[in-house]
């Protein structure tokens, strides 16, 4: 909302009149906020449906606020809304230090992965009349809570990293100003590979990720898939590729429960990808005999 | 670089191994179940009826191979079950050899009964 | 960033009820492996009384037959080890790539076969010991 426009007031100015200018701004922040609210209760009471959410709240660094809780926050409900919709009402109304991320709202961005209901969603796919209320809201689990509904990234970027995640080849087509294409039937392979939006659901759904701290996870694994099988990437790095992915903590300890191919937002056959690389690797161990 | 390099890759090896003695195990393991409890019912087995199933060579050998491939179907299962738990470093090890140890031990002790079994040592 | 939150473990067995069938059919595979590896060297540990004489082994596998629990914990393990082949069989074709789409039903027709042979296997197990 508009609570950001005090901010663009210039620095030049004495010290007594920034007090002031602070104080304007603090003032005129509150009066927003009980504006907010005020809208929110005539939102409420004109709504014909409430939705209840219990949001995991924690915050390490405010006093009082270091013990793990749920809040409730009650929020009129729209034809068409999500859960993350949903999250932004109440910060905007309700609380503005419910911290959550979110950026494009439309299931490309990758940011606003949640645990909803016991189940990792993406909270901007996520229609709450799909939902059993209360909607209950939480960071996903097998990794750390940084604050509130946000959880440390660092771990899942670095297993993706391992991967080597990006095109790499040996073969360059002859012709210098030559397109490097790949056929219909390889594009068709990989398509649904390529899908992946780093957004972690599969790698918190995983019950062996979780355990096991140096497996690679679904997602690492399936964009190992996206360019192992890639022709455009020629044999040598087939090879290079499926040897990182056919380490002890690689493929091999995918257990098939199929926990990250339930729960992938954008339907990446992840635990069907990790077999054929399993049988890939087996494949071209068993050549050298 | 001193690594040790071997085209008999370990980790990928011992998947397939795993899944090749589960293929042997379902249909050993169902007829050993029907052979001992349906057919012949384990209350009624004496030595005199066991001596006889395994005086046959077939049925020996099939058991044997039963023997060492529930075996390591088995302690492999454990061994990865562990790992799955993030099993690491000097532990690691030290169940691997552990379970190795075991192992061997029953198959030996295995084949020893199996042996006895025939009455013909 | 100074601190972060770990839940630990509190999300997983917490929350069985959230499971997913693919899950289930992990657990309970799991479960059945150690029963099984467990019997197997429980199993040689009691056959190996066949290398001291053949009498010691009738009397020993006899003796053990005529005690009511032993019949029960063999229906047991008629159960875990029907549950684990029929689990196994469904594991093999999901290795080979084979009908992932229905991964989660194969896993309910074990469940159902093996209640169905568990139960109908009871009487054969039970037989003279009472």
């Amino acid at each position: 909302m508009s609570t950001q426009i005090q901010e663009q007031e210039t620095e030049t100015e004495t010290e007594t009149e920034q007090t002031s200018e602070h104080q304007t701004r603090r003032l005129a922040e509150k009066r927003e906020r009980a504006d907010m609210r005020e809208r929110a209760e005539a939102d409420l009471s004109d709504a014909d449906e409430i939705v209840r959410l219990k949001i995991f709240r924690y915050d390490p660094e405010v006093e009082g606020k270091k013990d793990p809780r749920f809040d409730t926050f009650e929020v009129p409900f729209g034809k068409g809304m999500t859960v993350l919709d949903a999250l932004i009402y109440a910060r905007d109304h309700f609380d503005s230090s419910l911290t959550f991320r979110h950026s494009c709202r439309q299931a490309i961005c990758g940011s606003d992965a949640l645990f909803v209901n016991g189940r990792q969603q993406l909270g901007c796919k996520t229609q709450l009349s799909d939902l059993e209320w209360p909607v209950r809201i939480e960071p996903l689990p097998h990794a750390e809570v940084v604050k509130d509904l946000v959880v440390d990234m660092e771990h899942f970027y670095d297993q993706m990293e391992a991967v080597e995640p990006y095109f790499q080849t040996n073969e360059l087509p002859k012709g210098e100003l030559e397109e490097q294409r790949q056929t219909r039937e390889n594009r068709e392979k990989v398509k649904m590979s390529t899908r992946c939006i780093w957004c972690s659901a599969c790698m918190s759904s995983c019950n062996i990720a979780a355990g096991d701290n140096k497996y690679l996870g679904p997602a690492a694994i399936n964009k190992a898939y996206r360019f192992a099988m890639d022709e455009r990437e020629g044999e040598d790095m087939k090879e290079h590729r499926l040897n990182i992915i056919e380490q002890e903590h690689g493929v091999w300890r995918c257990q098939t429960q199929f926990s990250c191919t339930v729960v992938c937002p954008k339907d990446i056959p992840l635990t069907e990808h990790i077999q054929e690389l399993k049988r890939e690797a087996v494949k071209s161990n068993l050549k050298f005999w | 670089m001193a690594e040790h390099y071997s085209s008999f890759e370990p980790k990928g090896t011992r998947w397939l191994l795993q899944r090749l003695t589960a293929a042997f195990l379902v249909v050993v393991l169902a007829y050993h179940f029907m052979l001992l409890h349906f057919i012949n019912h384990a209350a009624d087995i004496t030595f005199a009826g066991t001596q006889v199933r395994m005086s046959q060579l077939g049925y020996f050998l099939t058991m044997v191979l039963f023997l060492i491939a529930g075996t390591f179907h088995g302690v492999n299962g454990v061994y990865n079950a562990l790992v799955n738990q993030g099993l690491d470093g000097t532990q690691k090890t030290v169940v691997k050899w552990l379970l190795i140890v075991a192992g061997t031990l029953l198959i030996v002790q295995g084949i020893r009964v199996a042996v006895a079994m025939t009455g013909l040592f | 960033m100074s601190q972060s939150y770990d839940r630990g473990l509190i999300e997983d067995f917490g929350r069985w009820q959230e499971f997913s069938a693919g899950m289930w059919a992990w657990i309970f595979h799991k479960f059945t492996g150690w029963v099984l590896i467990g019997y197997l060297f429980t199993h040689i540990a009691v056959l190996s009384t066949a290398t001291v004489d053949g009498a010691t082994y009738t009397q020993t596998l006899q003796g053990l037959e005529s005690l009511l629990l032993v019949r029960f914990l063999e229906v047991g393990l008629l159960a875990v080890a029907a549950f684990h082949i029929l689990n196994g069989i469904r594991l093999l074709f999901v290795d080979l790539g084979v009908g992932l789409e229905a991964q989660d039903k194969a896993f309910y027709a074990a469940l159902i076969t093996t209640a169905a042979i568990t139960v109908a296997s009871i009487p054969t197990f039970l037989m003279g010991a009472f």
